[in-house]
């Protein structure tokens, strides 16, 4: 038996039971009965193997309920996954089995919605499409990020913090920091060295509020370019916006997008008035322009000891008049 | 002493009302502008919802306003005379550069047709029909900016309306600084004050 088989077949099945939902109760996901056979295994929490190469524990569960909330909650599993993979165990050559995510999505209605050129272009142009990264392995792929059986679009009326924490779970579960909380630094310390593994050493040391920024604002909204929306073109560190001015100032291209988008989604979630009494779209700093704000204080300033000069003289002038009458 | 009847109950509640929005509003708005600057600022959250609050109340009090001199009376203070409008404001500005101060009588008189001198007449105008619609609009345009186009003018929607907030804003508290002096220059000290609580303007027969 050759090797890659032998992973597979290496099945680590350490303990946990089989969801109902696994079973084929759920309506929505993969009802189909050729995908209910696949998830009588691949429903178990704990199904995976150990990649003998990295010595790293490859999951291989799917939640059939995050999956049919998923973007492809309505696709059985044989829609993408090919014929291989209907008989157990799965032979050797389904694992050359490649997914191409453009074979479909290019040709789907919705795909006049989103850019795919522009995005794959982005992408190339990501520190993610490399070959060269600590882990030493090879260029990510749509599905590293885009796990397709739990990604889902944002849709307005999700709350904000939901939207965000979803988004960032997403990078953290391989990028971590000892200033987010994260505890377990060494299964997953892929940007920071050793060295930054101690909280207030880590890559967000220098942000003021970490825990406010990454409870309102998404990782990929510092980590691409402010211009023109391109959220695939993921910056090397280096090039992370760290400016405050990018975001808490009037003028910010990246304060324009955030604010309208928290404004639509709370508008959504809360109707018009509640909206306008509560607006947690407001972001600090927002109206603040240091020149605008010295010329004003000046100007009131100097009003108010005119006033008071004003007042003075008047009242000199008057004690004088009633001294002379 | 010449008694008139100037402040109708509706004029004086709206002006009250107004006062405490403008109170509520300057400082709930300086701890939302300086947010994390000053530890004496009220929390950025409460100011939040206080402001909006205030600012919606601000809304329907100006309508109110706007209203009121539309269906009653009130509203021919604000028209303005042009016939001899330069003459009258060089008269009261001189007034007050060097007349209040060699105890000259006030070159204006208040009448039931007239309550306002030119430069009160000019500046009450200025902020209630330039001033607070500007500051209305661009406060709903904060809260819904994204019904607004992208850019206004060549530049970011948000921008110009930020912009254009924190600028008629600063204008008028240096109204309202200047209206809190101005009415100490009447017949006394209080007189004004007086006449805008208990509705009757009361001035000195000229002699």
């Amino acid at each position: 038996m050759s090797k890659p088989l032998q992973w597979l077949l290496a099945i680590v099945v350490v303990s946990g039971p089989v969801s109902a939902a696994a079973t084929g109760g759920d309506a929505t996901a993969a009802s189909d009965a050729e995908s209910r056979r696949c998830l009588r295994c691949h429903a178990m929490e704990t199904l995976g193997y150990r990649d003998p190469a990295t010595g790293e524990i490859l999951r291989l569960s799917v939640d059939p309920q995050q999956f049919g909330h998923s973007s492809h909650g309505e696709l059985g599993c044989g829609d993408c996954h090919g014929r291989d993979y209907r008989r157990y165990p799965h032979p050797e050559v389904a694992l050359t089995d490649a997914l191409s995510c453009l074979g479909c999505h290019r040709e789907e209605p919705q795909a006049a919605d989103y850019d795919l050129e522009q995005i794959d272009a982005e992408f190339a142009a990501s520190v993610h499409a490399g070959g060269d990264w600590e882990s030493g392995s090879e260029a990510l792929t749509c599905h590293d990020c885009h796990d397709p059986h739990a990604f889902r679009p944002v849709e307005v009326g999700e709350p904000l913090a939901a939207i965000v924490a979803r988004h960032n779970r997403v990078c953290r579960s391989c990028h971590v920091d000892p200033d987010l909380g994260d505890a377990d630094l060494t299964t997953r310390s892929l940007s920071i060295g050793p060295a930054r593994q101690v909280p207030g050493a880590g890559p967000h040391a220098w942000l003021p509020h970490p825990q406010a920024h990454w409870e309102a604002v998404r990782c990929i909204d510092c980590h691409t370019p402010a211009l023109g929306g391109a959220e695939h073109r993921i910056l090397p560190a280096a090039q992370a916006a760290r400016r405050c001015v990018e975001c808490h100032s009037r003028s910010a291209r990246l304060l324009n997008d955030l604010y309208d988008y928290r404004s639509e989604e709370e508008l959504a979630r809360r109707g018009w008035l509640a909206k306008a009494v509560f607006n947690e779209a407001y972001i600090v700093g927002m109206s603040r322009n240091p020149a605008l704000d010295r010329l004003s204080l000046f100007v009131l300033a100097v009003v108010i000891l005119l006033l008071g000069a004003h007042g003075l003289g008047r009242y000199l002038a008057s004690r004088a008049q009633r001294r002379k009458r | 002493m010449t008694v008139l009847y100037l402040y109708p109950v509706w004029v004086r509640l709206w002006h009250w009302g107004n006062a405490l929005l403008f109170v509520v509003l300057i400082a709930s708005g300086v701890s939302l502008h300086y947010a994390g600057a000053k530890p004496w600022l009220v929390p950025f959250d409460t100011a939040v919802m206080v402001h909006n609050a205030a600012g919606i109340l601000l809304t329907l009090a100006w309508l109110g306003f706007i209203a009121g001199n539309l269906l009653t009376g009130n509203g021919r203070h604000y028209r303005i005379r042009w016939r001899g409008l330069i003459e009258r404001t060089l008269a009261q500005t001189r007034y007050y550069a060097y007349g209040i101060f060699r105890a000259e009588p006030h070159p204006f008189h208040a009448s039931e047709t007239s309550k306002f001198n030119t430069l009160q007449q000019l500046s009450y105008l200025g902020a209630m029909y330039g001033l607070m619609p500007l500051l209305i609009l661009s406060g709903w345009g904060f809260l819904f900016s994204f019904s607004l186009p992208e850019t206004l003018f060549g530049l970011g929607s948000l921008w110009v309306v930020a912009t254009t907030h924190v600028v008629v804003s600063y204008l008028l508290v240096l109204f309202v600084v200047i209206h809190l002096y101005v009415i100490t220059t009447g017949a006394s000290v209080f007189a004004n004050l007086r006449a805008m609580v208990s509705g009757w303007h009361r001035e000195p027969d000229r002699s």
